[in-house]
């Protein structure tokens, strides 16, 4: 059972009166890949900037790898790996300079500098770029030599802060593709905030955050089991049947030609209608929640960017 | 040391990367240079070696002027955003400052140094004693206000507002140091400013050197401007360099303070397209 590599109990973010965080608490999992998902303005930047040693907490209690990050901020930077949501490159110098720099600030051992550099840039499908001057990338380029810089240094925790943002479809699911691949061969554990539903989908473990608070914390799985119905379409020779046995059971249902469409959470009354009905029914379908579901259920509107 | 030299190396690489910047950096000098000399064919009476109280005050102002805007630097980092990358780093803060503080001062001081060198052609008279005196005068001098400069560029919110706020520091600060218009024709309510200046006890000490003032007695350096009397109380070079070296401890000081504190997120930053 692995144990929590970032423990944050009643942490509240004051700028002035505003309260930007008021008093939330969460753990993170090591080697999973946590989700902070809410609308811009809701106060996942200041976590995370919290985190990460930059901005001083106003209380609480935050920890990485059991370090407070106010008291041994130099213990838990050398533990994370930040990637910003605005580029924080040094756009006059190549890409190999920009992560050797990284590699110095981080004492990365001298005579593995070229190798970790050419293993961060492969995973990313950056290495032909390593002699380029940052400068003449684009956006998609930059925002995957920083992912790389991230964790050139191998770090215990990635912050991924808004990793997609402004990109392009195409490039967004590399990145997601690039992400789950770290996460799988170096055991790293991602923490990232999003404001998007498909990207929050490739997480474990996810918060919803909005107006600073938690409003639902939970593994994807459990989030749409408790908050969204799986979808079952029934295609059936004898729609009378199947409409009795959902009346009896007072599943509320659609009905359009042959096809039945109804939402429930319970399988084994999928499953029961499946063999009582096996003769008649031509095609069957569940389709899971999804998480815009669960959010639409927890905040009651759509996520406001 | 591997950050600070890293740190060291990207400030000096930016620096020299800017070409235009780098040229203007060092032709600006020289005209000052050629413009003070032959002004100073006819030299004010009662200075011993005019040639030498000159091109001191020039060479000083240069090394000082340069550290100031070389921490400029910084503001492009922050506005960049890579002041973030290196703000998380996990590298000791008084670490980074010596890194910024020691490349501009290195570039100061190389200026100072041509200076230097071109004043020996057109009648710069010292012996290497002196010379060492004045190199070692140079990086004090460049490291202090290198860290005045990052001081100040941390607390500015852009780049224009940091060259507003230098230059209205310098002009003032470089008129009443002493560095070209000597002391004594300061008019008496210009005074108190005169000792509020950084700058003054550095002109002294550099200029107590160059002119080779070590064997005079203390009412002849008050007489020449190197050594100030305040009330009974007497500034002399020696007291000046101590200043100076306060000063520089006092703002590497605060740098560092400013590098633990802030997070530099409110300086705004150009949006660019992802």
């Amino acid at each position: 059972m692995p144990g929590n590599i970032i423990e944050v109990s009643h942490y509240t973010q004051k700028y002035g009166d505003f309260k930007a965080v008021d008093d939330i608490s969460f753990n993170v999992e090591e080697g999973s890949i946590f989700a902070f998902l809410g609308p811009n303005g809701a106060g996942k930047s200041t976590t995370i900037n919290t985190l990460c040693t930059i901005l001083s907490k106003t209380d609480g209690m935050l920890k990485i790898n059991g370090n407070d990050v106010a008291g041994h901020k130099d213990r838990v930077r050398a533990d994370i790996g930040i990637v910003f949501q605005e580029s924080t490159l040094d756009n006059n110098l190549t890409v190999f300079d920009n992560l050797k720099l990284h590699c110095d600030f981080y004492n990365v051992p001298y005579e593995e500098v070229k190798k970790r550099i050419d293993f961060a840039l492969s995973l990313v499908d950056m290495l032909d770029w390593k002699k380029s001057v940052v400068k003449g990338l684009s956006g998609g380029m930059k925002r995957r030599v920083e992912i790389a810089r991230g964790l050139v240094h191998f770090p215990r925790v990635l912050f991924l802060d808004e990793p997609t943002a402004g990109l392009d479809a195409q490039t967004r699911a590399n990145i997601w593709e690039y992400i789950r691949k770290l996460q799988k061969q170096k055991n790293i554990t991602i923490f990232m905030t999003t404001h998007y539903m498909e990207e929050a989908e490739i997480c474990d473990h996810l918060a919803i955050i909005d107006h600073g608070k938690i409003a639902a914390n939970g593994t994807l799985y459990d989030l749409k089991r408790k908050y969204s119905s799986s979808v079952t379409r029934i295609m059936t020779g004898d729609t009378a049947a199947l409409r009795g046995y959902l009346d009896a059971r007072s599943v509320d249902f659609k009905e359009d030609g042959g096809l039945i469409t109804f939402h429930s959470n319970n399988t084994e009354l999928v499953l029961d209608i499946a063999s009582r009905f096996k003769s008649s029914i031509t095609d069957l379908e569940i389709n899971k929640g999804t998480l815009n579901d669960v959010y639409l259920s927890i905040t009651g509107k759509e996520v406001r960017s | 040391m591997r950050a600070i030299k890293s740190v060291l190396l990207r400030s000096l690489a930016s620096f020299t990367g800017d070409k235009i910047r780098l040229v203007f950096t060092f032709i600006t000098p020289f005209f000052f240079m050629f413009i003070f000399s032959f002004t100073m064919k006819s030299a004010p009476a009662g200075l011993m070696q005019p040639m030498n109280y000159l091109l001191s005050g020039i060479i000083i102002m240069t090394v000082f002027q340069t550290a100031l805007n070389n921490s400029m630097g910084i503001i492009d980092d922050i506005a960049s955003g890579f002041m973030k990358e290196i703000i998380v780093a996990p590298v000791p803060r008084w670490q980074i400052s010596i890194g910024q503080v020691l490349a501009s001062m290195i570039i100061a001081v190389i200026q100072g140094l041509m200076l230097l060198i071109i004043g020996f052609f057109i009648g710069f008279r010292l012996d290497p004693p002196h010379v060492a005196g004045l190199v070692g005068v140079m990086v004090l001098v460049g490291f202090t206000f290198s860290s005045i400069g990052l001081f100040l560029a941390s607390l500015t919110k852009s780049s224009s507002a940091f060259q507003v706020m230098v230059s209205v520091i310098v002009l003032p600060l470089t008129l009443v140091s002493g560095a070209l218009i000597p002391v004594t024709a300061l008019p008496s309510f210009l005074k108190p400013l005169f000792f509020f200046n950084p700058l003054s006890y550095t002109a002294s000490i550099f200029r107590f050197i160059s002119l080779k003032m070590e064997n005079l007695p203390v009412d002849e350096l008050i007489k020449q401007g190197v050594a100030f009397q305040l009330g009974s109380f007497i500034i002399t070079p020696q007291a000046a360099l101590l200043i100076i070296v306060l000063m520089s401890a006092l703002f590497f000081g605060l740098c560092v303070h400013r590098f633990n504190e802030a997070d530099f997120s409110s300086v705004k930053t150009f949006k660019h397209h992802h």
